[in-house]
This record gives C-alpha cells, sequence and structure tokens, in this order.
C-alpha cells in the first residue's frame, strides 16, 4: 500500500483527467464535520487527482441562494481553473436577471420544501426553465429534492434541457430507466449508484454517455465513487467518458465556455 | 484497482433482492468480482432468509458452501417469529460451521433485536461463541446499534458485528459508542454511504481491531467499500488488519478460546 493513502491501483485515475459533478463547498449548519472550505476542498481533489469539480455552495442550499452565489463566487474565484460554479437559481424575474449576469455554465436547483421551496411546473419555474433550456445550461437536481413523477413532467415540458440528477440512489434503476428512455437529455451521476456490478451493468446496456462522475464532497470520500469506476469492466474510452469527457461536453468546457 | 491482500469479507449475501434489479448475483459471478478485487472468503447470507422464507433461504447457502467451500461461509439467518422456529433454525443447520455464523435482519422482520423472542437466539450465540451478524441502522427502533450495547455486555461471549455500522453518520457514532463500552463487538464497514473521515474515526477511537471489511456483495457494490479502506488516512498495518486479519482471527477462534 502506497504511503501516501492511495492504492498505487487507485492512481490510475490521475490519468482519467476527472471532473467531478457533484461537490458542494463552504461551512454547513447540517454537516458540520465534514464541510469543507474552498482550500481543503482542493486538498480533498488533489488527494484523489480529481482534476475539477463542479461546486454548489452549501449557503446557498440551506440559506438563500443569492448570498450562497456571492460566497460561490468568493470561494471559487481563486481556483476558478478547477472549480465551475454550479449556481442557486430561483423562478423570479430578477433572480433569473441576475443569474444571466454570471452566465452560468450549470445551476443546481432546490426545490425542496425547506430549501428554496417552489415547484418544478411551468405555472411556477416556468420562466427560469425555458431560460435555462434556451441558453442549455446544466440543470443539476439531487434526487432529494424533486419526485419522480416531478422530475417527468419537467422534462415532458422542456425537452430541449440538460438535467443532471445527482444522488439517484442504487435503488433507483426501475424508475431511472424509462426515464432515460424517454428523454436523451437527462443525466444523472454515478456517487450513490453503488449497487454490485450496477456500473458496468448500466453500461452494457445503456452505454457512456448518459452517466457522469460524481464524487458527493465533501460529506464522501472520493474513495468510494472512484474505486466503482475504476473496477467496473468497461471499455478504456468509457471509463474516460464518465469520469470527466461527458460534464465536460455537458458544460462546453471543451470549446471554452458556453453558449 | 484490487486489494494488495487477500481480503477475508464478513458480509456478503445469496440471492436476489425486491426492491432494485440484482445484477450479476449468481455464486459463479460473485467469485469471478471476488477474484476481481481479491477477496478470498466471503461470509455469505441468504437474501430469501432475510426478507420471507429463512428455512428455504438457509438451504440456498447450503448449497453454496457445498459447492464452494474455500472460498464461502455460511450465516444461519433465523427470524424472530414465530418464536422457537429460530432455535430449530440453528439447529437444522449446525454443520455450517463451528462456532456458528448468525445473521439476525431485526428491521426486515420487523422485531426489536432486543425483543424476547430473540433471547434464545442470543442465548444460544452466547453458548457457542457464535459471530452474530446484526444489520443496523441509525436509530431505528428495531436495529438501532444503540440497542445492542446491553446484549452485547450480557451476552458477552457472542461476537457481535454491528452490521453496516449504523450505516449513517450519526450511526457510526452510535455504534462506536456500542464498540466502546462492549469489547465483543466489532463495526462492519459495508453500506450504501461512504461519508468522508469516518474510517479513520473509527480507528482512533476503537482501534483497527474492532473494524471489519464488509461488502454487501451481490446487494452493494465491493469496490466501494474496498476504495474507502485502500484510500483511508490510516496505517497500512491498520489496513491489513480490517481487510483480512480481523474476521479471519473470529472465525478461527475456537468454541473454547
Amino acid at each position: 500500500m502506497s504511503k501516501s493513502g492511495i492504492d498505487p491501483a487507485l492512481g490510475e485515475a490521475l490519468a482519467w483527467n476527472v471532473f467531478d459533478a457533484n461537490a458542494r463547498v463552504g461551512h454547513s449548519g447540517v454537516h458540520g464535520e465534514l464541510a469543507l472550505e474552498a482550500p481543503d476542498l482542493m486538498n480533498e481533489l488533489d488527494r484523489f487527482g480529481i482534476q475539477q469539480a463542479l461546486v454548489s455552495h452549501f449557503a446557498a442550499e440551506e440559506y438563500d441562494a443569492e448570498e450562497g452565489n456571492k460566497a460561490l463566487a468568493r470561494d471559487t474565484g481563486e481556483f476558478a481553473a478547477r472549480l465551475t460554479p454550479a449556481w442557486a437559481a430561483l423562478p423570479d424575474s430578477d433572480s433569473i436577471q441576475r443569474l444571466a449576469a454570471r452566465q452560468p455554465a450549470a445551476v443546481r436547483l432546490f426545490f425542496g420544501i425547506l430549501k428554496h421551496n417552489f415547484s418544478s411546473v411551468p405555472w411556477c419555474a416556468g420562466e427560469l426553465l425555458e431560460y435555462l433550456q434556451a441558453n442549455a445550461i446544466l440543470t443539476l437536481i439531487a434526487r432529494e429534492d424533486i419526485e419522480w413523477n416531478s422530475l417527468a413532467s419537467m422534462l415532458e415540458n422542456f425537452p430541449r434541457l440538460p438535467v443532471l440528477l445527482l444522488e439517484s440512489g442504487y435503488r433507483a434503476d426501475r424508475y431511472l430507466f424509462p426515464l432515460l428512455r424517454r428523454h436523451p437529455n437527462l443525466y444523472f451521476d454515478s456517487s450513490t449508484y453503488v449497487a454490485h456490478r450496477q456500473l458496468e451493468s448500466f453500461v452494457e446496456r445503456f452505454g457512456t454517455d448518459r452517466l457522469v462522475f460524481g464524487s458527493r464532497l465533501p460529506l464522501y470520500t472520493p474513495g468510494a465513487a472512484l474505486a466503482a469506476l475504476a473496477t467496473a469492466r468497461i471499455p478504456a474510452e468509457a471509463r474516460l467518458l464518465i469520469a470527466g469527457g461527458n460534464l465536460r461536453r455537458l458544460i462546453r468546457a471543451e470549446t471554452g465556455g458556453k453558449q | 484497482m484490487k486489494s494488495p491482500v487477500p481480503i477475508y469479507d464478513c458480509h456478503g449475501h445469496v440471492g436476489v433482492h425486491p426492491d432494485f434489479p440484482a445484477y450479476k448475483h449468481t455464486p459463479a459471478e460473485m467469485i469471478c468480482v471476488m477474484d476481481l478485487l481479491n477477496i478470498e472468503v466471503l461470509a455469505i447470507t441468504s437474501t430469501l432468509a432475510c426478507y420471507n422464507d429463512c428455512p428455504r433461504g438457509n438451504a440456498e447457502v447450503a448449497e453454496a458452501l457445498k459447492r464452494y467451500p474455500q472460498r464461502f461461509r455460511g450465516y444461519i439467518t433465523v427470524n424472530p417469529n414465530p418464536p422457537g422456529e429460530a432455535l430449530q433454525e440453528l439447529e437444522r443447520w449446525v454443520g455450517f460451521h463451528t462456532p456458528p455464523l448468525i445473521k439476525l435482519h431485526p428491521d426486515l422482520h420487523k422485531y426489536p433485536v432486543n425483543g424476547p423472542h430473540y433471547r434464545p437466539v442470543w442465548d444460544y450465540a452466547n453458548q457457542t461463541r457464535a459471530i452474530v451478524l446484526v444489520h443496523t441502522w441509525d436509530s431505528d427502533p428495531n436495529c438501532g446499534p444503540l440497542r445492542l450495547a446491553p446484549i452485547a455486555q450480557e451476552f458477552m461471549h457472542a461476537r457481535i458485528l454491528i452490521g453496516h455500522a449504523g450505516v449513517t453518520w450519526r450511526g457510526y457514532q452510535q455504534s462506536m459508542r456500542v464498540a466502546e463500552v462492549a469489547p465483543n463487538t466489532f463495526l462492519d464497514i459495508a453500506g450504501s454511504q461512504s461519508h468522508r473521515t469516518v474510517i479513520e474515526v473509527a480507528v482512533s477511537r476503537l482501534g483497527a481491531e474492532r473494524i471489519l471489511f464488509g461488502s454487501d456483495m451481490p446487494y452493494l457494490e465491493a469496490a466501494v467499500s474496498l476504495g474507502r479502506v485502500l484510500t483511508a488516512h490510516i496505517p497500512d498495518q491498520a489496513k491489513e488488519l480490517i481487510l483480512r486479519n480481523n474476521f479471519r482471527r473470529l472465525l478461527e477462534e475456537g468454541p473454547g478460546s
């Protein structure tokens, strides 16, 4: 075993150019012991050879979207080459204008009643979702923040909106598979997709384009999701796409930006 | 990625499950994955027995032990309901191992682990120095880890594996509190949640000798547990204890040890 704490076999992840789709930064009132400020988050990314991460802010999730976005701009600014903000977004016109000024590559929506407390239906979030769809902005939603039926309706109503479902869970396949078949702009992350041989079985069935690597940092260790990816019996190019290629395509990072 | 030491895995299954599709779950397919990750031995419990039917489920374990005696160890899974059936089941499969391995699933059997219907099982485990794997979940009324402390202290010859170590961050804290007061308890790290630093905290509080590698294969991905251990900030010697030596030592301790 390596003195560095990383098994040498996991060192292979260094060559994957990993882009983590599911990380959060900043102080948390809920997850006090586990939350990390940006420099410490960077140390964790470095320890696991993760080159880039899509990051939202606990202050936005737990307190206020705009305050959280200001904190996110401040905390990620120093590490802009490696941390891409996933901005919080609210459904009112003023908030959409402020969001647009940030030229977002990605947003993370918190529909939950105890979070930002709005619905994904068109009469409530239509203006926001139209804006996101029109600009092909990757829209992250954690499974705990949206019911399956609401997600299905949103995908029906906004068919060109790229949606990245986070933390779908390992029990989700009977919901996830029909939605993936119906909606080509739906993607999901690997952070909690941890049933036995589930990742390689998914690739055998659906190919490589719909799944992106996620760690769930700072709550989970990246060692878990990286190990699942490292040991999946899939082609090397599939591993690279899941590790980072798919996410870079979705946020247009490879072409140097967005719209 | 592969374990640098052959693993003794304390938590596996045989069978499928009702709530999501099972992939590559046959014993032969599982052995391919065990070889991939370097898992030498896997102790299995019947998923059918956990959910529905202990006699038929334990027969599936018997079949796997017969076919792959070098790779599997077998838990006898018992249900506290109806009262008395559990002891019959323990006697029926007494040939599995000595001391016996026993699996309790108070969550799926919907009965508290410290309830009176379980007492004959705990008596039996105490007399035989059994290894008892108990499914646990953070604060659950039937299987919250804290319920195990008085049991472990009363039945001190039973070796109790706190299955999933309570799963959540808080569940781990509860499991560690139990382990601190009951030296015959051990944390099984199998689980769907992979909280950062929790293995380091457990090693610091309890010592690596009290932590066992569990995968929950073929329910959960075994590589997840492996990645958690191999990348933890703990000494290599501690990793080797967790991956192999601790559970192997428990298995090799005889009834009179």
